[in-house]
């Protein structure tokens, strides 16, 4: 059966894409759209009868195998309104198409073989994407780079389970003592190569949903004033009281491709005041969530720390100019001085490696799940190598083969395909 | 016409067992052999078991079925092969006397009530309605209501020496021609296989000094649950070894070996190959493991495992001789090839009845298998489903989950065999939990159903799980560190700072349960196989777990059954090679069409929701 959705997002806009696909797409676009198209990949403009009035559209049709889905498939490029498209929709479904359900565009497309599952995987983080960064990773993702990636351990993985069921099944070859060194050797290379995989992480994370900072520090030190410098626009409240910012302030900003989560928290002080003190463990919290803590202070920077870059703000009144390190960097938020080399410092932290800039990390937890199943598989064999038998060491290695089957959909289960197209949006 | 319940016609490995069963379940049999000589006959190597195969033995004893029984009787030595490397692989393997065992096979057969042994060929089969008529060459003919076919390798089969071929079975024994012709009308596709045989040579020619004696142990239990204790150990092996001289003779020979010169059309086994593939295939290789082993206590022939070959007869003459050890060794027997017809096995049901012609059943080598106990596992599983089939009761289906009989079936009627199928245990994806050592406690209540199983067998089956939960109990007593400093600290192992359970003992590496019911008087009066379990479940317990749950998921794709009359063209949704796929197979559950190559995860998804739809319009 033919299914139909609204492709682009619900609401007022200048055009709108309802697509179609299914075998018998074709024929129901034929019953509404005249001229039809009379060839295949090429847009053209026509008439749209859905009863009431006739709508002014263009109209481009698939065939299968070569469509998103696999399937013939027509779109319909309409206008805008949502009265339009909502009639356009029920046309096609009074012709005998049906509603599209969440994320079947692409299911279709996995089943019918266009696409494997972290493939379509890519799909959905490309128009989830936020950022440049992000759709570099999807577009990683969809070409097939992880894919490519978890295929080859697996052949990998393969040949060494191969050579141990030899020695298994084949005893009169007395095979014992160089597998078990194979397995050792092989087993560890192959575990670094997912563990290189597994520390790009936090780079992917970084890529879909920005880096986490807080601005911390005493109070009065101008850490507000630091955020809407960072924003370009006032966004924090702005006092000479001690203690103005109570409950932490979020904000976000672009800065090159991508995304910075900056967090404005309470001044850090002794107080007896409740509402004061609650601010405040907020603000710890925060601190302790952080990618980076940017801790502001007006005079000399504390001692070095983890994850801490030191603000030496209200430059226009302090010198500074005898602190040379190089986790400090001095501003002043009320003339906008140091702010660009600020964020500029914090991308360079962050983003600067190779691996950020070509988008080759890992950017979902369903991935990563994947991979570190993988990897504990084999980390426990590697530990238990000479105090359990071979036939479960071989256990182990097949386990971990799977885990890395399930990234491309190999060896996924129902369950696990249910689970991932449940989360598509309606018409991809 | 003479008038039978079944019919089985060959009296090879498969063909005991299958005629066996049946006529223990009550119903008349008969069971043809073109020779009666050639009954239960070890054509090839003189042993049973080995590594899956022993497993395989254990399991058809577990059933009710005859051949650990028989090969007890003529054990020559016996050793379990893998031990060291875990009870998921430990293998028992038994040189046997070839002749003891077919002519103790033979006089089973005699003396069952309702068997009927009798040489004759069978040279055609047919069916009119629910009846099976077979002829005979001597225009005798039969009728039955149902019919084993386990005719082993001597469908049109010819045996090959260098150029020499001659229309043959194996050892001389005169082939079957015309059965094959009686089949393909019935519709089954012919395959063409190929197999090979070493020489056998006379003892006293062999240097025995140049090689490495190998005895059995003195360890391992009998093939059959219901035989306690060890087989006496009777005869050696001996190990010894190809030399340079050896390669060189077969690769100036190789343009005479039928193989290479195009004689053998059949497909050969790529797990078994003979000595000029070997050679060839690993040239690299400085020299090739051969081992000796005695055909028998009344015989001074030796089989020459590993040195089967296909080169012409005085070839294989100077390679022999060129063997350490076979410097001046005298031929009796030349090595030889056979080829022979075999069938699809794909186009029978996981019963081993024939999808298209009910109450047909084909069991052994004519499915594309090797080895005896390949064989002798599907005659019985044949011989059963023919006697349930005239009963209008529910056939055995054995599985993955619960044997490697299961694994077998399920994997021979699932894909199609390029090459002769041998079992091994990497094929069972549960082999964890299918091993020798419990094949009685997964299979015994199934061979009791289905009626195989006796009074005797079952009570000590019924004991042994007994005894297994009293044992178990005792785990979880708690003993403190003081009562097992001295153990501990004897196998060299750290000491527990608190109490530490009996469970927690056991799972020390170093500490085993002899260890714990000498030193502390725990598991007293306790049998050893009893607490072989005992021992097994607690020490890999996590990972026995593990595939406990899988086999539980897997059993759930088992029992969502697909209808045999299912037209998958009119599943939508599924892709063109699936539905060709599917409609060629006609898988049994969605567990077997998962198995079936070119049928993908999606489409087994649409299948399911074909399946939940169906239900719903039921």
């Amino acid at each position: 059966m033919s299914i139909v959705a609204l492709s682009t997002p619900a609401g007022r806009s200048a055009v709108a894409v309802v697509r179609m696909s299914g075998e018998n797409s074709i024929e129901i676009a034929k019953k509404v759209f005249s001229p039809f198209p009379s060839q295949p990949n090429f847009l053209k403009v026509g008439c749209l009868d859905v009863g009431e009035f006739v709508e002014r559209a263009m109209c481009v049709y698939f065939v299968a195998p070569k469509s998103f889905t696999g399937e013939n498939m027509v779109e319909f490029h309409c206008h805008g309104g949502m009265a339009i498209v909502n009639r356009v929709i029920e046309t096609l479904l009074e012709k005998g198409a049906r509603m599209a359900q969440n994320g079947e565009f692409s299911k279709r497309a996995f089943i019918n073989g266009k696409m494997n599952l972290s493939e379509t995987e890519g799909v959905i983080e490309m128009i989830d994407a936020e950022t440049i960064a992000a759709v570099k990773a999807g577009e990683n993702l969809l070409s097939n780079n992880l894919g490519k990636k978890s295929v080859q351990l697996q052949d990998k993985l393969l040949d060494l389970i191969a050579k141990t069921e030899v020695a298994l099944d084949y005893p009169e070859e007395d095979l014992e003592q160089q597998t078990l060194l194979q397995m050792q050797k092989e087993t560890q290379s192959i575990l670094a190569e997912i563990e290189k995989l597994l520390s790009t992480v936090k780079a992917g994370r970084i890529a879909k949903f920005g880096i986490d900072v807080a601005i911390a520090g005493d109070t009065n030190v101008g850490k507000s004033s630091l955020l809407n410098a960072l924003l370009g626009f006032d966004r924090a409240i702005v006092s000479a009281t001690a203690g103005t910012t109570r409950d932490t302030l979020d904000a976000q900003v672009v800065y090159k491709d991508t995304k910075f989560n900056f967090v404005d928290t309470a001044g850090l002080r002794q107080t007896d005041n409740e509402i004061e003190q609650l601010g405040i463990d907020r603000a710890k919290k925060t601190m302790k969530d952080a990618d980076l803590i940017l801790y502001v202070v007006n005079g000399q920077p504390l001692e070095k720390q983890e994850k801490t870059l030191y603000v030496l703000n209200k430059s226009d009144q302090i010198d500074y100019s005898n602190v040379v390190r190089d986790d400090c960097i001095v501003t002043s938020a009320k003339n906008n001085v140091g702010i660009e080399e600020l964020k500029e410092k914090i991308y360079q932290m962050f983003c600067a490696d190779e691996i950020y800039s070509s988008g080759q990390m890992l950017t979902n937890a369903r991935h990563v799940d994947c991979l570190t199943r993988a990897k504990e598989k084999l980390q426990s064999l590697l530990d238990n190598l000479y105090d359990t038998t071979i036939d479960c060491s071989a256990l182990s290695l097949r386990d971990s083969w799977s885990a890395l089957g399930e990234i491309t959909g190999t060896t996924a289960t129902e369950e696990i395909i249910d689970r991932i197209y449940s989360k598509f949006c309606l018409g991809k | 016409m003479k008038e039978f319940d079944v019919i089985v016609v060959g009296a090879g490995h498969a063909g005991c067992e299958a005629g066996l069963a049946s006529a223990r379940l009550g119903h008349n049999t008969i069971i043809f052999a073109t020779n009666l000589d050639t009954v239960a006959f070890c054509a090839c190597n003189p042993s049973i078991g080995g590594t899956a195969k022993g497993q395989i033995v254990r399991e058809i004893d577990a059933l009710g079925g005859q051949m650990a029984v028989n090969a007890d009787k003529s054990i020559l030595q016996m050793r379990m092969l893998n031990r060291g490397k875990g009870p998921a692989v430990y293998s028992p393997r038994a040189q046997v006397d070839k002749f003891l065992y077919h002519s103790t096979m033979k006089q089973t057969l005699e003396t069952t009530p309702n068997l009927t042994l009798r040489q004759a060929e069978v040279v055609s089969l047919q069916k009119d309605k629910t009846r099976f008529v077979v002829n005979t060459s001597v225009d005798v003919k039969y009728q039955a209501k149902a019919v084993v076919l386990a005719c082993g390798v001597y469908l049109n089969s010819r045996t090959i020496v260098g150029k020499c071929i001659e229309e043959s079975g194996p050892n001389g024994f005169k082939s079957a021609k015309k059965l094959t012709d009686s089949l393909v009308k019935l519709g089954f596709e012919p395959l063409r296989f190929k197999t090979g045989t070493p020489a056998r040579v006379l003892a006293s020619s062999i240097d025995f000094s140049k090689m490495e004696k190998q005895d059995g142990e003195s360890s391992t239990s009998h093939f059959s649950y219901m035989n306690k204790g060890v087989p006496a150990q009777k005869r050696s092996c001996y190990l010894t070894y190809t030399t340079e001289e050896t390669k060189q003779i077969v690769l100036n020979n190789l343009d005479k070996a039928p193989m290479y010169s195009g004689e053998i059309v059949g497909v050969g086994p790529r797990y078994c190959p003979s000595l000029e593939t070997k050679i060839e295939r690993f040239s690299d290789k400085e020299r090739h493991q051969l081992f000796l082993e005695p055909e028998g206590e009344c015989t001074q022939e030796f089989y020459v495992q590993g040195a089967s070959t296909s080169l012409p007869a005085d070839v294989q003459e100077e390679m022999y001789h060129s063997i350490v050890g076979l410097e001046n060794v005298q031929i009796m027997r030349d090595a030889y090839a056979i080829e022979y017809d075999c069938f699809d096995a794909t186009l029978l049901k996981n019963t081993l009845e024939s999808k298209k012609i009910a109450g047909l059943f084909l069991a052994g080598q004519i499915n594309g298998t090797s080895g005896y106990e390949e064989a002798a596992a599907q005659g019985l599983v044949a011989g059963i489903n023919a006697a349930k089939y005239i009963e209008n009761k529910q056939p055995l289906v054995l599985t993955r989950q619960d044997s490697y009989i299961g694994v077998l079936i399920d994997d021979i009627t699932t894909k199609k065999s390029t090459e002769p199928y041998r079992m091994m245990t990497s094929r069972a994806e549960h082999r964890l939990v299918l091993r020798q050592d419990n094949a009685d406690l997964r299979l015994t209540q199934i061979g009791r159903d289905v009626g195989l199983v006796s009074d005797e067998r079952y009570n000590l089956y019924l004991e042994k799980v007994e005894q297994i939960k009293k044992a178990s109990d005792c785990l979880k007593q708690i003993l403190p560190p003081k009562a097992v400093q001295e153990t501990f600290e004897l196998a060299g192992e750290t000491l527990p700072k608190s109490g530490i359970s009996v469970k927690d003992c056991l799972k020390r590496t170093n500490i085993n349960i002899q260890l714990l019911q000498k030193k502390l008087g725990l598991f007293e009066g306790f049998a050893s196989d009893v607490l072989e379990q005992v021992e097994i479940n607690t020490k890999y317990e996590g990972y026995i777990a593990k595939q406990q749950a899988l086999i539980d998921d897997a059993e759930k794709m088992e029992n969502k059954k697909l209808p045999l009359d299912l037209d998958y063209e009119k599943v939508s949704g599924l892709r063109l090679e699936a539905r060709q796929k599917l409609n060629y197979f006609k898988p049994a559950s969605l567990g077997q069409a998962s198995r079936i190559s070119g049928v993908s995860p999606a489409d087994i998804q649409i299948l399911i929701v074909w399946l939940a739809q169906h239900k719903n319009n039921d």
